[in-house]
């Protein structure tokens, strides 16, 4: 069985998978070790983490738009869900997210999909919303807690969830942007708690919220129950250890695993702060079979953004 | 589904495939396949993943005792020593020491060093008393260290904390900085010395260790950061660089993509993925009968 081209990746089929499991696993590895040139029929991914502009304390190797757009396409990343790394710390979001879409309009139309951001902590934010879904025409909101001024348990939270669902967006909530213990010394960002957002989505049962850069431990019960609701996923960039993400939805044998039904299971690699590679890597690390890899690297996050375009 | 089972090419994806990654000959400079509760089940499990991701060797950070506990009886050193045995053509190990006492120090690297398998020197960052690796009760362990011309592994880190809020003011008492590791280096530029975990903050780590060519950064068990590796080229060359990846905890995908990331010949990536390593660890080697290519 040779790896997956774009036609067998989407027939989906069961009878593929059975032939790998009694194939021989040196003639697998003879067939992947002769093919070392790139096929253009291979499936593209869907990433649905990356970040444009400025990181604020670091000039980042691709952060100029172009480049990154050239490295996504290298690996072969067809559509990218792209936030600002000025919604972090700016006060003007509206004009943070008229800059990103049209960024994403300049760079990469049809590929950069733009997620606007609202900051919870400031005044006006509905009006924010209603911008990035009318004036935008964005799929999607991505929110920073921490690093903007509020935590999940904001009186906000809920209405948020509420509006976004109402006009058909995505909420995509950021779990962090870098290790707490490299931070630069100015800063000072606050924690961000799960438990309020199990509880915010409770109510909204329609509402297509991503955990975004989620470690996915030490949650317990409330991750799973997360995961129940009907629209609820989270996206890969910062799960870690040998063969993560298998271990997340159940596959890697032998290792605990959260048991995440893997149709929740989306492809983001956090680019540019991380390297696009890491993220595609541990698709190949983890044992998934055909079906998981469709779920992981496209097909899910096409359910929940269906391209219109 | 077997360790060498891929429904991905990695080449479709812009990724070396695995026969690309047995060429580069990978030495993982940091392996924690024996921290566990259940180190033998754990490092047998984890072998899927070494065959999957094409490494090498695994040096165990751990052969003698544990990280937290480098000088009590661990029951389990039997069952790890014979797995050294087994897996010699896979696997190495450091022992892991304390500067706190100095003297119980030595005597653990002449029985694991000099009369035993191991082929580095371990320095945790979790001493039983306030002992940085620059402090004055390393200098025997490093004039040990000379005599047996074996290099020396520090961890480090500088989390930010403290007051005043600054990089390295959240370690413990006995955890090493960057800046750590240059003081011993100047006192003992004949010994090599790897820098564990990048300094914990690389844009800082590097800059402290930079004029001391005896220190190579190890890149691993950090958070993969695209342009570390190229940064810590044009300060240090990649002659200074060696490659971990932390397994289980962390993930070769993790890490071996900080390394892919950078923009440098495959020649250079052979050099940071395992022939700087196989450079200061020759000598050990050839002492304890194993001949290495390099």
């Amino acid at each position: 069985m040779k790896p997956i081209d774009r036609r067998n990746f989407l027939k989906n089929s069961l009878l593929g998978v059975a032939a790998v499991s009694f194939a021989d696993p040196q003639l697998l590895a003879a067939q992947t070790a002769a093919r070392g040139a790139a096929s253009s029929e291979a499936p593209g991914i869907i990433d649905t983490n990356v970040n444009l502009f400025d990181w604020p304390f670091r000039a980042l190797k691709y952060r100029s738009t172009k480049a990154l757009v050239a490295k996504l396409k290298k690996h072969r990343i067809i559509e990218a869900w792209a936030g600002s790394f000025e919604a972090l710390l700016s006060k003007d979001m509206n004009g943070v997210n008229a800059r990103l879409a049209a960024e994403c309009r300049e760079h990469g139309p049809g590929f950069l999909i733009p997620f606007g951001s609202v900051n919870l902590a400031w005044p006006d934010w509905e009006e924010d919303v209603r911008r990035c879904h009318e004036v935008h025409k964005m799929p999607g909101l991505r929110i920073y807690p921490g690093y903007q001024p509020f935590d999940l348990d904001h009186p906000g939270m809920e209405s948020l969830v509420k509006m976004t669902s109402e006009h058909g967006l995505i909420l995509q909530v950021v779990f962090g942007m870098e290790d707490p213990r490299v931070h630069h010394p100015i800063i000072n960002v606050g924690p961000v708690t799960f438990g309020p957002l199990l509880k915010a989505v409770r109510g909204i049962p329609n509402a297509k919220v991503q955990l975004l850069h989620f470690s996915g431990s030490g949650q317990g019960e409330d991750l799973s129950q997360f995961m129940a609701q009907s629209n609820t996923s989270m996206d890969i960039s910062r799960l870690e250890g040998n063969g993560a993400v298998g271990r997340m939805i159940g596959s890697a044998q032998g290792l605990p695993s959260a048991h995440v039904p893997v149709d929740r299971i989306v492809f983001g690699s956090h680019a540019p702060y991380f390297p696009v590679e890491t993220a595609i890597l541990k698709l190949i690390e983890s044992p998934l079979d055909v079906q998981q890899l469709q779920a992981i690297m496209r097909g899910n996050a096409r359910r929940l953004l269906p391209r219109t375009r | 589904m077997t360790p060498r089972e891929f429904f991905l090419n990695p080449a479709d994806y812009g990724l070396p495939t695995r026969d690309e990654l047995v060429a580069y000959r990978i030495w993982d400079n940091h392996f924690h396949g024996f921290a566990s509760a259940n180190p033998i089940e754990q490092y047998e499990r984890n072998n899927f993943f070494v065959e999957r991701m094409g490494i090498e060797r695994s040096i165990a950070q751990e052969v003698g005792g544990t990280l937290e506990e480098p000088f009590a009886p661990y029951p389990f050193d039997a069952a790890i020593l014979k797995i050294l045995e087994r897996d010699k053509d896979r696997l190495s190990g450091r022992t892991p020491i304390d500067p706190g006492f100095p003297d119980e120090s030595c005597a653990k690297i002449e029985k694991w060093i000099r009369n035993g398998p191991c082929i580095g020197i371990k320095y945790p960052g979790t001493g039983k008393k306030a002992v940085t690796c620059s402090h004055p009760n390393n200098d025997p362990i490093m004039r040990l260290a000379v005599e047996l011309d074996v290099h020396v592994y520090i961890h480090t880190w500088l989390k930010v904390g403290g007051k005043p809020r600054l990089p390295g003011g959240d370690n413990s008492p006995s955890e090493s900085t960057p800046m750590d590791v240059a003081k011993l280096a100047q006192r003992f530029p004949q010994v090599a010395i790897i820098c564990g975990h990048t300094g914990g903050d690389w844009e800082l780590g590097v800059r402290a260790v930079r004029p001391y060519n005896n220190v190579l950064m190890e890149f691993a068990g950090s958070d993969p950061h695209s342009g570390m590796v190229d940064y810590a080229i044009s300060e240090l060359g990649v002659d200074r660089l060696v490659w971990g990846g932390h397994g289980p905890s962390r993930s070769y995908a993790t890490e071996l993509g900080k390394v892919l990331d950078a923009d440098i010949s495959k020649a250079d990536r052979k050099k940071i993925f395992g022939g700087n390593l196989r450079r200061i660890s020759a000598s050990i080697f050839r002492k304890k009968g194993m001949k290495i290519e390099p």
